[in-house]
């Protein structure tokens, strides 16, 4: 059965004078991985951060696995841990351990033992392919390893949806693949996922749904095969034309 | 007559300034204690989400600040207790001064460390569930902690000195014990001399135990 996860009912968002968000309705299903492109500045960034409450929306409504995270009486810091985050910049704790970087919300937050949050802790850098740097810092770490590490922070609260903001764009690039890899398999273990990127091909192999945002308007939305297939809106073709280029330059 | 350097007057004077110099130290010590507990929080409050808070903070840092600590000392011991209609004992006076004086500036150390930190690091905290309150705790705090070091060391050397102005209410510390002895033996170079390097003994010392404070903070990886 199809169960929503995120929806999002004619979300608008602006800083002061300026609209960032123009009126967006959006459904993520559980289990669905959805891909959300569009040009520097279109809103990509706020439309997530809004799903989480990291900002305040003027008008609409965002629903997570039937919470409305915007209403007064929401209980945000329990939806934070069904809705995890990954930013593009990792901010990992600089003055924590790898180990304690992942563990801090199993023991603040679900007040689990601390033994039993180092061993899920363990098992989530075994994950995410770093159970040798558990003792490691951060400032220790490449971008690709701390981006890893800040996606086992992200599963350490069991969330039922990720959203991810451009997790790659920080990285050198020979360290962007090891992160889309981990990405991948979360997808393929089924969880829900929200994606930011302009790797078009994660975005065509792994998304089940790509939407394209324009000016804080969702502009064109598709399964994922059809949408690289045939883009229609000129504005889509200009976009991926341009993404295409900048490839065939920077490879 | 010449001027004769006697420097066994200054060993024969060390240790009549040890009382005065204990004063000056416990002073000191108990003063910045509060003054430090008082400047967290109302550090704090001028980080926080309610402007109220923020008002109190600012006003009183703004009185402090603006003020000679030495008018300070003696509205505290003379202003206040006619108003109030009881007395307080000098020392007392005098540790309320440094602690409400550096109180301030160790508000304006904390706010600025906390603010220093990236607001990366809350969002990161709080996209974990955290609360506002767990997120200073156990992700802002321990951050801008190592950076207040410094100025904190700076503040704790100021203040130390400033309790020499507690002479003006009466308060028997270093200065003042310094400046009986001189009364009597008339030593005034040796005597002041002497008073100087107990007091550079103790803000080196005092720089050094925080540099080493400082260096074990620093683990691995913190810039
Ligand atoms: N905190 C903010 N204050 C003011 N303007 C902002 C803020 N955050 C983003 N914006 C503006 O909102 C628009 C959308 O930004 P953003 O969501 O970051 O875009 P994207 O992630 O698609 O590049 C941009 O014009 C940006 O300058
Ligand atoms: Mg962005």
């Amino acid at each position: 059965m199809v169960r929503p996860m995120i929806e999002i009912k004619n979300l608008r968002k602006n800083f002061g004078e300026l609209e960032v968000i123009k009126g967006v309705s959006l459904t993520v299903n559980q289990g669905e991985v959805v891909v959300l492109i569009g040009a520097s500045g279109s809103g990509k960034s706020t439309l997530l951060r809004c799903i989480t409450r990291l900002e305040d929306i003027h008008s609409g409504e965002i629903i997570v696995d039937g919470h409305n995270v915007h209403s007064p009486d929401a209980d945000i810091n329990y939806i934070r841990t069904e809705a995890g985050m990954v930013f593009q910049n990792f901010n990992l704790f600089p003055h924590l351990s790898v180990l304690e970087n992942v563990t801090l919300g199993p023991i603040k937050v679900r007040n689990i033992p601390r033994s039993e949050a180092e061993h899920l802790g363990f098992r989530l850098l075994e994950k995410v392919g770093l159970g040798d740097r558990a003792y490691h810092y951060p400032a220790q770490l490449s971008g690709g390893q701390k981006q890893r590490v800040s996606i086992a922070r992200a599963l350490s609260l069991s969330p039922k949806v990720i959203l991810f903001d451009e997790p790659t764009s920080a990285l050198d690039p020979e360290l962007v693949g090891e992160v889309l890899a981990v990405m991948r398999r979360l997808a393929e273990e089924g969880m829900t996922m929200v994606v930011v990127t302009h790797e078009m091909g994660f975005a065509r192999d792994v998304a089940d749904r790509v939407i394209f945002l324009e000016k804080g308007v969702i502009c064109e939305e598709g399964a994922s095969k059809e949408f690289f297939q045939n883009p229609r809106h000129p504005r889509l073709r200009e976009f991926l034309g341009r993404l295409l280029n900048d490839h065939a330059f920077s490879a | 007559m010449a001027f004769e350097f006697e420097y066994h007057v200054m060993w024969e004077t060390v240790p009549l300034l040890m009382n005065g110099m204990g004063l000056t130290l416990y002073i000191t010590i108990i003063g910045l204690l509060a003054g430090f507990m008082l400047g967290v929080a109302m550090g704090l409050f001028k980080v926080s989400k309610y402007s109220w808070l923020r008002a109190v903070s600012s006003v009183y840092v703004e009185i402090i600040r603006g003020t000679p600590l030495i008018v300070q000392v003696m509205f505290l011991y003379f202003g206040v207790p006619m108003a109030m209609g009881t007395r307080i004992s000098p020392i007392t006076a005098g540790i309320i001064a440094i602690a409400v004086n550096s109180g301030a500036y160790i508000a304006e150390i904390v706010r600025g460390a906390v603010q220093s930190i990236d607001v990366g690091q809350t969002e990161a905290g709080r996209s974990i569930g955290l609360t506002r309150m767990q997120t200073m705790i156990y992700v802002i705090w321990p951050q801008a902690f190592r950076r207040m070091i410094p100025p904190l060391g700076n503040q704790f050397i100021i203040s130390l000195k400033d309790t020499s102005l507690l002479v003006v209410i009466g308060v028997g510390e270093l200065t003042r014990q310094g400046q009986e002895i001189i009364s009597t033996t008339f030593r005034a170079f040796e005597i002041w001399l002497t008073v100087a390097l107990l007091y550079l003994l103790m803000t080196f010392t005092l720089a050094r135990l925080l540099r080493m404070l400082e260096k074990k903070l620093m683990k691995k990886g913190v810039v």
